[in-house]
Protein backbone atom coordinates (compact mmCIF):
# COMPACT_ATOMS: atom_id res chain seq x y z
CA UNK A 1 0.00 0.00 0.00
CA UNK A 2 2.52 2.41 0.96
CA UNK A 3 4.33 1.63 -2.73
CA UNK A 4 1.15 2.88 -4.76
CA UNK A 5 2.30 6.86 -4.57
CA UNK A 6 5.49 6.25 -5.60
CA UNK A 7 4.53 4.01 -8.49
CA UNK A 8 1.75 6.24 -9.39
CA UNK A 9 3.77 9.36 -9.41
CA UNK A 10 6.29 7.81 -11.20
CA UNK A 11 4.22 6.54 -13.59
CA UNK A 12 3.01 10.43 -14.13
CA UNK A 13 6.28 11.33 -14.11
CA UNK A 14 6.79 8.55 -17.44
CA UNK A 15 3.95 9.86 -19.02
CA UNK A 16 4.85 14.22 -18.67
CA UNK A 17 8.44 12.74 -20.11
CA UNK A 18 6.40 11.32 -22.90
CA UNK A 19 4.80 14.01 -23.60
CA UNK A 20 7.04 16.34 -23.52
CA UNK A 21 8.83 14.51 -25.98
CA UNK A 22 6.26 14.13 -27.81
CA UNK A 23 5.33 17.25 -28.70
CA UNK A 24 8.42 17.70 -30.17
CA UNK A 25 7.33 16.71 -33.35
CA UNK A 26 4.24 18.47 -33.15
CA UNK A 27 3.27 21.13 -35.32
CA UNK A 28 3.14 24.15 -33.81
CA UNK A 29 0.56 27.21 -34.24
CA UNK A 30 1.00 30.13 -32.92
CA UNK A 31 -2.02 31.94 -31.28
CA UNK A 32 -2.11 35.66 -30.25
CA UNK A 33 -4.66 37.35 -27.30
CA UNK A 34 -4.16 40.86 -27.58
CA UNK A 35 -6.55 42.81 -26.48
CA UNK A 36 -8.49 40.36 -24.38
CA UNK A 37 -9.27 39.05 -28.07
CA UNK A 38 -7.67 35.62 -29.67
CA UNK A 39 -5.75 36.51 -32.80
CA UNK A 40 -6.47 33.89 -35.13
CA UNK A 41 -9.87 33.40 -33.77
CA UNK A 42 -10.69 30.55 -36.61
CA UNK A 43 -7.89 27.72 -36.09
CA UNK A 44 -7.92 25.33 -39.54
CA UNK A 45 -6.13 21.82 -38.43
CA UNK A 46 -5.69 18.34 -39.69
CA UNK A 47 -8.28 16.17 -38.42
CA UNK A 48 -5.83 13.02 -36.60
CA UNK A 49 -2.42 14.59 -36.29
CA UNK A 50 -1.89 16.28 -32.54
CA UNK A 51 -0.67 19.81 -32.84
CA UNK A 52 0.78 22.33 -30.21
CA UNK A 53 -0.65 25.40 -30.07
CA UNK A 54 1.35 28.45 -28.82
CA UNK A 55 -0.33 31.23 -27.02
CA UNK A 56 1.11 34.03 -26.73
CA UNK A 57 -0.22 36.58 -24.43
CA UNK A 58 0.62 40.15 -24.93
CA UNK A 59 -2.07 41.70 -22.67
CA UNK A 60 -0.89 42.58 -19.39
CA UNK A 61 -3.51 40.52 -17.95
CA UNK A 62 -3.39 36.76 -17.17
CA UNK A 63 -6.10 34.85 -19.65
CA UNK A 64 -7.58 31.05 -18.70
CA UNK A 65 -7.52 29.54 -22.02
CA UNK A 66 -10.35 27.30 -21.97
CA UNK A 67 -12.27 24.61 -23.95
CA UNK A 68 -14.57 22.10 -22.62
CA UNK A 69 -14.83 20.25 -25.46
CA UNK A 70 -11.15 19.55 -25.44
CA UNK A 71 -10.67 19.66 -21.72
CA UNK A 72 -8.32 22.01 -21.74
CA UNK A 73 -7.96 24.54 -19.12
CA UNK A 74 -4.74 26.65 -18.60
CA UNK A 75 -3.93 29.83 -17.28
CA UNK A 76 -1.30 31.91 -19.31
CA UNK A 77 0.00 34.80 -17.32
CA UNK A 78 0.59 38.40 -18.88
CA UNK A 79 3.13 38.66 -21.94
CA UNK A 80 3.89 34.96 -21.60
CA UNK A 81 4.44 32.08 -24.14
CA UNK A 82 2.92 28.65 -23.21
CA UNK A 83 2.22 25.65 -25.12
CA UNK A 84 -0.36 24.23 -25.02
CA UNK A 85 -0.92 20.57 -26.87
CA UNK A 86 -4.04 19.38 -28.40
CA UNK A 87 -4.13 15.56 -28.81
CA UNK A 88 -5.61 14.04 -32.60
CA UNK A 89 -8.77 15.26 -33.00
CA UNK A 90 -12.10 14.07 -35.19
CA UNK A 91 -12.90 16.20 -37.91
CA UNK A 92 -15.33 18.61 -35.90
CA UNK A 93 -15.70 22.31 -34.55
CA UNK A 94 -13.72 22.77 -31.12
CA UNK A 95 -14.77 26.21 -29.57
CA UNK A 96 -12.68 27.51 -26.77
CA UNK A 97 -12.76 31.45 -24.56
CA UNK A 98 -10.58 32.98 -22.40
CA UNK A 99 -12.11 32.43 -19.29
CA UNK A 100 -11.41 35.84 -17.45
CA UNK A 101 -12.87 37.72 -20.54
CA UNK A 102 -15.43 35.45 -22.46
CA UNK A 103 -17.29 38.11 -23.82
CA UNK A 104 -14.75 39.01 -26.41
CA UNK A 105 -12.26 36.33 -26.04
CA UNK A 106 -13.13 33.10 -28.25
CA UNK A 107 -12.46 30.93 -30.86
CA UNK A 108 -12.77 27.86 -32.99
CA UNK A 109 -10.28 25.13 -33.74
CA UNK A 110 -11.72 23.56 -36.82
CA UNK A 111 -10.39 20.07 -37.59
CA UNK A 112 -10.84 18.47 -40.95
CA UNK B 1 -16.99 43.92 -11.44
CA UNK B 2 -19.95 41.22 -11.81
CA UNK B 3 -18.08 39.24 -14.05
CA UNK B 4 -15.22 38.70 -11.77
CA UNK B 5 -17.04 38.42 -8.63
CA UNK B 6 -18.75 34.83 -10.16
CA UNK B 7 -15.25 33.95 -11.77
CA UNK B 8 -13.89 33.75 -8.00
CA UNK B 9 -17.06 32.92 -6.01
CA UNK B 10 -17.21 29.79 -8.25
CA UNK B 11 -13.23 28.90 -7.78
CA UNK B 12 -13.50 29.16 -4.28
CA UNK B 13 -16.53 27.99 -3.53
CA UNK B 14 -15.47 24.55 -3.12
CA UNK B 15 -12.51 25.09 -1.20
CA UNK B 16 -15.31 26.60 1.26
CA UNK B 17 -17.69 24.15 0.88
CA UNK B 18 -14.76 21.36 1.79
CA UNK B 19 -13.67 23.56 4.88
CA UNK B 20 -16.69 24.12 5.89
CA UNK B 21 -17.43 20.69 6.30
CA UNK B 22 -14.13 19.22 7.64
CA UNK B 23 -14.15 21.92 10.30
CA UNK B 24 -18.25 20.83 11.49
CA UNK B 25 -16.91 17.15 10.99
CA UNK B 26 -14.53 18.09 14.06
CA UNK B 27 -16.03 20.02 15.91
CA UNK B 28 -19.02 17.37 15.94
CA UNK B 29 -16.28 14.56 16.56
CA UNK B 30 -15.65 16.83 19.91
CA UNK B 31 -12.32 17.43 18.35
CA UNK B 32 -11.93 21.06 18.03
CA UNK B 33 -8.18 20.98 19.20
CA UNK B 34 -7.66 19.05 15.59
CA UNK B 35 -9.28 22.84 13.73
CA UNK B 36 -5.40 23.38 13.42
CA UNK B 37 -4.10 21.07 11.58
CA UNK B 38 -7.25 21.97 8.98
CA UNK B 39 -6.31 25.77 9.05
CA UNK B 40 -2.56 24.80 8.78
CA UNK B 41 -3.90 22.39 5.66
CA UNK B 42 -5.59 25.68 4.16
CA UNK B 43 -3.12 27.89 4.38
CA UNK B 44 -0.46 25.52 2.90
CA UNK B 45 -2.49 25.24 0.31
CA UNK B 46 -2.85 29.42 -0.45
CA UNK B 47 0.89 28.95 -0.10
CA UNK B 48 1.31 26.38 -2.18
CA UNK B 49 -0.85 28.68 -4.82
CA UNK B 50 0.58 31.52 -4.46
CA UNK B 51 3.87 30.01 -5.32
CA UNK B 52 2.71 27.64 -8.38
CA UNK B 53 1.46 31.61 -9.43
CA UNK B 54 5.15 32.63 -8.90
CA UNK B 55 6.63 29.82 -10.67
CA UNK B 56 4.13 30.36 -13.88
CA UNK B 57 4.95 33.63 -14.29
CA UNK B 58 8.60 33.18 -13.72
CA UNK B 59 9.60 30.16 -15.56
CA UNK B 60 9.55 29.15 -19.31
CA UNK B 61 10.30 26.10 -21.31
CA UNK B 62 8.52 22.84 -20.86
CA UNK B 63 8.74 22.60 -17.41
CA UNK B 64 5.83 26.03 -17.54
CA UNK B 65 4.06 23.70 -20.18
CA UNK B 66 3.36 20.80 -18.95
CA UNK B 67 4.23 20.89 -14.68
CA UNK B 68 0.75 23.01 -14.13
CA UNK B 69 -1.27 20.25 -15.34
CA UNK B 70 0.78 17.37 -14.19
CA UNK B 71 0.71 19.03 -10.66
CA UNK B 72 -2.69 19.88 -11.31
CA UNK B 73 -3.86 16.29 -12.33
CA UNK B 74 -2.16 14.68 -9.99
CA UNK B 75 -4.00 17.37 -6.80
CA UNK B 76 -7.14 16.03 -8.34
CA UNK B 77 -6.63 12.04 -7.97
CA UNK B 78 -5.26 12.96 -4.82
CA UNK B 79 -8.27 14.94 -3.54
CA UNK B 80 -10.35 12.32 -4.84
CA UNK B 81 -8.47 9.32 -2.77
CA UNK B 82 -8.75 11.40 0.62
CA UNK B 83 -12.40 12.37 0.02
CA UNK B 84 -12.95 8.32 -0.82
CA UNK B 85 -11.28 7.74 2.56
CA UNK B 86 -13.48 10.15 5.00
CA UNK B 87 -16.60 9.07 3.70
CA UNK B 88 -15.42 5.42 4.06
CA UNK B 89 -14.49 6.43 7.39
CA UNK B 90 -17.86 8.03 8.29
CA UNK B 91 -20.13 5.05 7.39
CA UNK B 92 -17.57 2.91 9.35
CA UNK B 93 -17.88 5.51 12.30
CA UNK B 94 -21.18 6.28 11.93
CA UNK B 95 -22.79 3.58 14.07
CA UNK B 96 -19.89 3.62 16.77
CA UNK B 97 -19.81 7.08 17.52
CA UNK B 98 -23.83 7.21 18.18
CA UNK B 99 -24.08 6.32 21.63
CA UNK B 100 -20.03 6.91 22.63
CA UNK B 101 -18.47 10.12 23.08
CA UNK B 102 -15.31 9.09 24.40
CA UNK B 103 -14.99 7.11 21.16
CA UNK B 104 -15.22 9.82 19.10
CA UNK B 105 -12.40 11.62 20.40
CA UNK B 106 -10.27 8.81 20.35
CA UNK B 107 -11.09 8.13 16.87
CA UNK B 108 -10.66 11.49 15.65
CA UNK B 109 -7.38 11.94 17.18
CA UNK B 110 -6.21 8.71 15.18
CA UNK B 111 -3.03 10.05 13.26
CA UNK B 112 -4.73 9.21 9.62
CA UNK B 113 -7.60 11.39 10.91
CA UNK B 114 -5.47 14.25 11.00
CA UNK B 115 -3.88 14.03 7.67
CA UNK B 116 -7.09 12.99 5.82
CA UNK B 117 -8.52 16.24 7.08
CA UNK B 118 -5.61 18.03 6.67
CA UNK B 119 -5.06 16.87 3.04
CA UNK B 120 -8.77 17.64 2.07
CA UNK B 121 -8.12 21.31 3.52
CA UNK B 122 -5.24 21.50 1.12
CA UNK B 123 -6.26 19.69 -1.97
CA UNK B 124 -9.26 22.12 -1.37
CA UNK B 125 -7.83 25.34 -1.77
CA UNK B 126 -4.96 24.34 -3.99
CA UNK B 127 -7.32 22.64 -6.87
CA UNK B 128 -8.51 26.08 -8.13
CA UNK B 129 -5.87 28.19 -6.05
CA UNK B 130 -2.98 28.99 -8.28
CA UNK B 131 -5.47 29.97 -11.03
CA UNK B 132 -7.01 32.49 -8.29
CA UNK B 133 -4.07 33.71 -7.76
CA UNK B 134 -2.79 34.43 -11.14
CA UNK B 135 -6.21 35.87 -12.04
CA UNK B 136 -6.49 38.55 -8.50
CA UNK B 137 -2.49 39.40 -9.15
CA UNK B 138 -3.59 40.30 -12.75
CA UNK B 139 -6.32 42.19 -11.85
CA UNK B 140 -4.62 44.29 -9.07
CA UNK B 141 -1.48 45.03 -11.39
CA UNK B 142 -4.22 45.86 -13.48
CA UNK B 143 -6.28 48.14 -11.28
CA UNK B 144 -4.04 51.02 -11.94
CA UNK B 145 -5.45 51.01 -15.72
CA UNK B 146 -9.05 49.97 -15.94
CA UNK B 147 -10.13 50.72 -12.51
CA UNK B 148 -10.16 48.38 -9.39
CA UNK B 149 -13.92 47.21 -10.17
CA UNK B 150 -12.39 44.28 -11.35
CA UNK B 151 -10.40 43.31 -8.62
CA UNK B 152 -13.07 44.37 -5.78
CA UNK B 153 -15.12 42.10 -7.61
CA UNK B 154 -12.86 39.30 -7.65
CA UNK B 155 -11.99 39.83 -3.98
CA UNK B 156 -15.34 39.93 -3.09
CA UNK B 157 -16.11 36.92 -4.67
CA UNK B 158 -13.18 34.86 -2.32
CA UNK B 159 -14.66 36.67 0.48
CA UNK B 160 -18.51 35.69 -0.08
CA UNK B 161 -17.29 32.65 -0.64
CA UNK B 162 -15.19 32.24 2.79
CA UNK B 163 -18.72 33.27 4.04
CA UNK B 164 -20.74 30.51 2.91
CA UNK B 165 -18.16 27.91 4.34
CA UNK B 166 -18.43 30.22 7.22
CA UNK B 167 -22.07 29.46 7.22
CA UNK B 168 -22.35 26.28 6.12
CA UNK B 169 -19.88 25.47 9.58
CA UNK B 170 -22.27 27.42 11.71
CA UNK B 171 -25.04 25.28 10.20
CA UNK B 172 -23.80 22.50 10.38
CA UNK B 173 -23.43 22.46 14.56
CA UNK B 174 -27.21 22.45 14.90
CA UNK B 175 -27.82 19.03 12.85
CA UNK B 176 -27.11 15.85 14.96
CA UNK B 177 -24.06 14.32 14.07
CA UNK B 178 -25.46 10.97 11.99
CA UNK B 179 -27.96 13.55 10.00
CA UNK B 180 -24.77 15.42 9.50
CA UNK B 181 -22.45 12.24 8.49
CA UNK B 182 -25.42 11.59 5.68
CA UNK B 183 -25.44 14.84 4.17
CA UNK B 184 -21.86 15.24 3.86
CA UNK B 185 -21.74 12.02 2.88
CA UNK B 186 -23.85 12.05 -0.02
CA UNK B 187 -22.57 15.77 -0.96
CA UNK B 188 -19.13 14.22 -1.07
CA UNK B 189 -19.65 11.35 -3.30
CA UNK B 190 -20.98 13.76 -5.85
CA UNK B 191 -17.98 15.82 -5.57
CA UNK B 192 -15.51 12.92 -5.39
CA UNK B 193 -17.34 11.14 -8.86
CA UNK B 194 -16.89 15.12 -10.24
CA UNK B 195 -13.59 15.23 -9.37
CA UNK B 196 -12.63 11.82 -11.04
CA UNK B 197 -14.37 12.01 -13.92
CA UNK B 198 -12.82 15.14 -14.76
CA UNK B 199 -9.33 13.88 -13.67
CA UNK B 200 -9.81 11.16 -16.12
CA UNK B 201 -11.37 13.95 -19.06
CA UNK B 202 -8.03 15.67 -18.31
CA UNK B 203 -6.14 12.72 -19.15
CA UNK B 204 -8.41 12.26 -22.15
CA UNK B 205 -7.59 15.74 -23.57
CA UNK B 206 -3.84 14.96 -22.54
CA UNK B 207 -3.94 12.06 -24.96
CA UNK B 208 -3.17 9.56 -22.07
CA UNK B 209 -5.96 8.06 -22.30
CA UNK B 210 -7.77 7.40 -25.77
CA UNK B 211 -9.86 10.09 -26.73
CA UNK B 212 -13.85 8.40 -26.53
CA UNK B 213 -17.31 9.86 -28.20
CA UNK B 214 -19.51 12.37 -27.34
CA UNK B 215 -21.96 10.32 -25.34
CA UNK B 216 -25.17 13.46 -24.83
CA UNK B 217 -25.38 17.16 -25.42
CA UNK B 218 -27.66 18.70 -22.84
CA UNK B 219 -26.45 22.26 -23.19
CA UNK B 220 -29.53 22.85 -24.31
CA UNK B 221 -30.92 22.20 -21.31
CA UNK B 222 -28.39 23.32 -18.75
CA UNK B 223 -25.13 25.06 -20.55
CA UNK B 224 -21.99 24.20 -18.40
CA UNK B 225 -20.65 27.50 -19.36
CA UNK B 226 -23.40 29.95 -17.57
CA UNK B 227 -23.58 30.70 -14.12
CA UNK B 228 -25.88 27.77 -12.45
CA UNK B 229 -24.35 24.90 -14.69
CA UNK B 230 -20.84 26.35 -14.64
CA UNK B 231 -21.10 26.34 -10.59
CA UNK B 232 -22.30 22.90 -10.94
CA UNK B 233 -19.75 21.96 -13.34
CA UNK B 234 -17.13 23.15 -11.00
CA UNK B 235 -18.52 21.92 -7.75
CA UNK B 236 -20.04 18.26 -8.80
CA UNK B 237 -18.20 17.42 -12.30
CA UNK B 238 -21.30 18.34 -14.59
CA UNK B 239 -20.68 18.25 -17.69
CA UNK B 240 -23.16 19.33 -20.75
CA UNK B 241 -21.26 16.94 -23.26
CA UNK B 242 -19.78 14.48 -21.88
CA UNK B 243 -16.84 11.67 -22.62
CA UNK B 244 -18.15 8.01 -22.53
CA UNK B 245 -14.87 7.82 -20.28
CA UNK B 246 -15.85 10.69 -18.66
CA UNK B 247 -19.17 9.28 -17.81
CA UNK B 248 -18.04 5.60 -17.01
CA UNK B 249 -15.57 7.34 -14.64
CA UNK B 250 -18.55 9.24 -12.82
CA UNK B 251 -20.93 6.04 -12.83
CA UNK B 252 -18.18 3.56 -11.78
CA UNK B 253 -17.45 5.94 -8.92
CA UNK B 254 -20.89 6.28 -7.82
CA UNK B 255 -21.54 2.71 -7.19
CA UNK B 256 -18.21 1.81 -5.96
CA UNK B 257 -18.14 4.86 -3.33
CA UNK B 258 -21.71 4.47 -2.68
CA UNK B 259 -21.21 1.10 -1.86
CA UNK B 260 -18.69 2.16 0.86
CA UNK B 261 -20.76 5.20 2.18
CA UNK B 262 -24.03 3.70 2.65
CA UNK B 263 -23.94 0.07 2.64
CA UNK B 264 -25.91 -1.67 5.30
CA UNK B 265 -24.09 -4.09 7.37
CA UNK B 266 -25.87 -7.42 8.27
CA UNK B 267 -27.19 -7.31 11.39
CA UNK B 268 -26.86 -10.69 12.93
CA UNK B 269 -30.75 -11.87 12.19
CA UNK B 270 -30.23 -11.10 8.70
CA UNK B 271 -27.77 -13.68 8.01
CA UNK B 272 -29.03 -16.39 5.73
CA UNK B 273 -30.43 -19.24 6.85
CA UNK B 274 -31.51 -17.72 10.00
CA UNK B 275 -28.23 -18.80 11.91
CA UNK B 276 -26.53 -16.41 14.25
CA UNK B 277 -24.08 -14.46 13.97
CA UNK B 278 -21.37 -12.08 16.94
CA UNK B 279 -22.25 -8.67 16.05
CA UNK B 280 -19.11 -7.15 14.43
CA UNK B 281 -17.23 -5.22 16.10
CA UNK B 282 -16.15 -1.48 14.01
Amino acid sequence: MRRFPVLFLLTLGCVALAAVAATAADVEIPVTIDKNRFEPSEIKVKAGTAFVLVVTNKDATPEEFESKELRIEKVIPAGKTMKIRVRALKPGTYPFVGEYHEATAKGRIIAE
Amino acid sequence: MGATFVITLREAFEAALLLGIVYTFLDKLGARAQFRYVTLGGALGVGASVALGIAVSVLSGPLLDFGPDLLGTIVIFVAVVVLTWHGWWMRQHARAVKGDVQRRIEDARGDHRIWVVATIAFVGVFREGAETVLFLWGLMTQAGVTGWGGMIGGALGVLTAAGLGWAIFHGGRHVSLLRFFGITSGLLLLVAAGLFSTGVGKLEGFGVLPASPTLWDTSAILTDRGSVGGFLAGLVGYRARPSLLEVLAYATYLVVAATLFFSRRASPTSAPGGTRQPARVA
